[in-house]
């Protein structure tokens, strides 16, 4: 049985993928997740789940966020308006910004693959 | 774990669904996320009128995009609630439709007008948001994980309602002294949004020692005023003499309390205001109306395949 192992660095930090494991029950899952992820990896906590309880939806399915011209709801295209004013506006801003240039960054890819 | 234990250790995201904690700070947290929860809410209700009152094309899509967020972030924060082992997000939703629960003053005036909708994308949407981005290091980790994606997210809030007030008090003379009017009786609403001060404050004390709470009423009001005065200024609002504003001797302002409706303040906590019934009741009738959607999902849960029934 394939087990998704997902890893939190920092207490307080999302858990975020890093691999699975081959183990069959939760408990041997854990064990070797540990061996395997958490071994040289700064880690706080490690979760385990079969890959079967694992629902996905990948971009070929799916239009994700940002295929039609949807500017209106992004902080940028108010961009007469100056966010430096508070720490927490521009923050959000700047990491909108970053989000929005992936995005463009997929797309364009996508275009010369087609 | 015991509460001495819970003060000592308080820290930015100390705590999660892995502890055992003292009934009091489940119960404490639970009061402060279901709150935050049934706001956005309720604000994301008020604020649906505006996609009717906006004047243009651009303006509706921003705003309707707004109050999808606003509903996202009401899901974000009952998960965070349930995952306190208090309540369950049925019951936080039945509560808000019986009028036990409770949700921000500033939404509990029903609005009519575009005019309205920069006081509270802006004036309101930024007080909220100096208060989230402080609630990024609360205690309790799926809040403060919540609050990650909310603050990504309130920055277009912020600035699009922004840009509504400067389009606006760029207009025509009669549009700046409509803004102005408007201005004037949301001005002392935006001001108790961060509540009485301090020591009149019933559950600060605890939130803050437990670390739910990083910021106090007091230091947010401060940077909210020193803030969002000059912005308003900018635009050419003019600051109502009453409620007078000072400044105390540790730099922090503060507002005269005398100059404030208390009393409104106090039934609005009690969701007795008159705004209060209509706003409960208008939300109410549209979670009726769609009754039939939750049914059916249920009745899908609960028939569907070989997946064990695992809500938490
Ligand atoms: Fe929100
Ligand atoms: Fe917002």
């Amino acid at each position: 049985m394939i087990w998704e192992v997902f890893r939190q660095e920092e207490p307080g930090d999302s858990h975020e993928h890093v691999g699975n494991v081959h183990a069959p029950d939760r408990e041997m899952a854990t064990l070797f997740a540990r061996i395997q992820h958490a071994r040289r990896m700064q880690t706080n906590s490690l979760w385990v789940t079969p890959r079967d309880e694992i629902g996905e939806v990948t971009a070929e399915e799916a239009a994700f966020g940002g295929r039609t011209d949807k500017s209106y709801r992004w902080a940028m295209t108010y961009n007469d308006i100056d966010a430096s004013f508070a720490e927490e506006v521009a923050d959000s801003e700047s990491k909108q910004r970053e989000a929005a240039r992936k995005r463009r960054e997929a797309l364009r890819e996508e275009e010369t693959d087609a | 774990m015991d509460l001495e234990t819970v003060m000592e250790r308080a820290g930015p995201r100390e705590f999660g669904p892995g502890d055992d904690l003292p009934e009091k700070y489940r119960k404490a947290a639970t009061r402060m996320i279901q709150f935050h929860a049934n706001s956005e809410v309720m604000g994301g209700y008020l604020d649906k009128t505006f996609t009717r009152k906006a004047p243009s094309l651009d303006r509706k899509l921003a705003n309707t995009a707004k109050v999808q967020d606003e509903i996202g972030h009401a899901q974000l924060l009952y998960r965070a609630a349930e995952t306190l082992g208090v309540k369950t997000r049925a019951e936080m939703l039945d509560e808000l439709a019986t009028g036990d629960g409770k949700f921000l003053n500033c939404f509990h005036y029903p609005v009519d007008s575009w005019y309205e909708a920069p006081m509270i994308d802006f004036f309101v949407d930024g007080g909220a948001m100096r208060r989230q981005a402080t609630l990024k290091s609360t205690s309790w980790t799926p809040y403060a994980h919540a609050m990650d994606k909310v603050c990504f997210e309130e920055g277009f809030h912020v600035k699009h309602g922004e840009s509504i007030l400067r389009e606006l008090m760029n207009g025509s003379k009669a549009t700046q002294e409509r803004m102005q009017e408007t201005f004037d009786v949301w001005w002392p609403r935006i001001l108790q949004f961060f509540g009485p001060t301090n020591d009149e404050s019933v559950h600060d004390d605890f939130a803050q020692a437990v670390g739910l709470k990083t910021a106090t009423n007091d230091e947010l009001r401060t940077s909210f005023l020193n803030m969002y005065i000059p912005k308003a200024e900018k635009y050419g609002l003019e600051i109502p003499e009453y409620p007078r504003l000072y400044e105390r001797d540790d730099g922090t302002m503060a507002v005269r309390e005398d100059d404030l409706d208390w009393e409104e303040f106090w039934t609005i906590s009690r969701n007795e205001y008159e705004g209060s019934k209509e706003q409960i009741g208008s939300r109410r009738r549209r979670q009726d109306a769609v009754e039939w959607v939750r049914e059916s999902l249920e009745t899908w849960e609960s028939s569907a395949g070989p997946t064990p029934q695992t809500a938490d």
